[in-house]
């Protein structure tokens, strides 16, 4: 099975970080903005996290004589802090194709590995810089479903949260906004560099009760934070340039102690994407809460 | 015939692993409600102010602190758990004039995950 090939390192990898915590710090915050990990865009902050599973559903259209596929992923990611505000992290898909008219076609996709770097945060202003690097491991994934060959895309990430906006503006100092713009080169001739490019804007119910305004809302809406993403891939050579597809996703995110739960719909921009929408399931796993000895803090420098 | 794959079976089973198997830790904790309510107008002055966490906190590292619009530390410095709740701060407060009080929060869990935040309540003007 091709991808136990790095079972064993990240293994390693778990096990080397499992000495005792001096200080643990908040997952995803800047000052008392909580930026929740996104489902379609990636969030900005270099800490531990594991999603699993992402669930999607998506129709991708018929396009250069293949036909309409039904597809269905599921996924997860891994990161670890490796030294204070830098992380690393894997993932991996195993995709479900059912192409109209043909046999399913299922199987990991290439492993993708990623490095993040917290630039700048300030507190008061509820805002981060991230700079990071996606790669995707080319061959690593089944034939039949997997590239042949391997994307290095560098990525910028975003964060501002409004909560300094004036009290008088109050109701609008849960808002957040989180983003990505990444340039991928693929080590092919025949594919297209692309511009990734996302972002997603959020209203937090939890940030509203505990900093603006208890309006008594009961469990569970009081930790619900109603979102919508936009996630888009322009090709910028090839036969392809200009074309830009991608999917406007509205949804939920619900957030307990140790986990938290996201659903959205994946609604296609345009026919490129696809003829129908789509779905989409989160589960990210707060391990730095979980295991509080293991995560929540670098392996070196901490 | 080709077999289903089992990871979808694995991912499910390790989430579940991971999430009801594990030690329970003591998570980050955060203000669950309070005491006047965050953003709320009181037509009094409150004697106390009382802010409960989502979960118990560690009382050596939680704060709770109140500071009048030109930022004075107005309350009596006297910050205590509940002997009868784990997860309740409580700090007194003299007689406050009417105006906008900020209360900033510094709470701490006993495995040392540590989270901040503040909220404002006004007392409003008699009259």
């Amino acid at each position: 099975m091709r991808y136990c090939k790095w079972a064993a390192p990240a293994c390693l990898a778990i096990a080397f970080t499992a000495s005792t915590a001096p200080t643990a710090r908040a997952h995803g915050y800047a000052g008392d903005r909580f930026f929740p990990p996104t489902i379609t865009t990636d969030d900005p902050f270099a800490v531990d996290e594991l999603a699993l599973p992402t669930v999607s559903y998506f129709v991708n259209p018929a396009d250069d004589g293949s036909p309409k596929t039904r597809e269905t992923d599921i996924s997860f990611e891994f990161d670890k802090e490796i030294f204070p505000r830098f992380a690393l992290g894997v993932s991996n898909t195993y995709i479900f194709q059912k192409p109209d008219g043909e046999r399913a076609i299922t199987g990991w996709d290439n492993v993708e590995l990623t490095a993040k770097y917290e630039l700048w945060l300030s507190e008061p202003h509820e805002a981060i810089v991230s700079v990071g690097v996606k790669g995707d491991i080319g061959g690593s994934g089944r034939k039949t479903i997997a590239d042949s060959f391997s994307t290095i895309t560098p990525t910028f990430f975003f964060g501002k949260g409004f909560g300094d906006l004036p009290d008088s503006a109050g109701a609008f100092q849960p808002f957040a906004v989180t983003g990505t713009i990444g340039q991928s080169f693929p080590t092919s001739s025949e594919a297209a560099n692309t511009l990734e490019w996302g972002f997603a804007v959020e209203y937090s119910l939890p940030y509203l009760q505990q900093h603006v305004r208890d309006i008594g809302l009961p469990e569970p809406f009081k930790n619900m934070i109603p979102l919508v993403e936009f996630s888009f891939s322009t090709d910028e050579n090839r036969a392809t340039r200009g074309i830009t597809t991608g999917t406007i996703n509205p949804g939920v995110l619900w957030e307990t102690e140790y986990f938290q739960l996201g659903a959205e719909a994946l609604i296609p921009v345009n026919g490129r994407t696809g003829p129908h929408v789509g779905a989409a399931v989160q589960m990210w796993i707060f391990i730095d809460d979980l295991f509080p000895k293991i995560f929540g803090h670098p392996v070196f420098g901490g | 015939m080709k077999r289903p794959s089992i990871f979808p079976a694995a991912a499910a089973v390790i989430a579940t692993v991971v999430l009801f198997t594990a030690p329970r830790a003591h998570a980050h904790r955060y203000l669950d409600h309070a005491e006047p309510k965050v953003g709320s107008e009181v037509a009094t002055s409150p004697r106390e102010i009382k802010v409960w966490f989502t979960g118990a906190v560690d009382a050596s590292g939680t704060t709770i602190e109140v500071f009048d619009s030109n930022g004075t530390q107005v309350d009596k410095k006297d910050c205590h758990q509940d002997p009868n709740d784990k997860a309740l701060m409580i700090v007194s407060v003299p007689e406050l004039a009417a105006g906008t009080y900020k209360v900033t929060w510094h709470a701490t869990s006993t495995d040392t995950h540590k989270t901040k935040g503040d909220f404002q309540f006004t007392v409003k003007a008699k009259g």
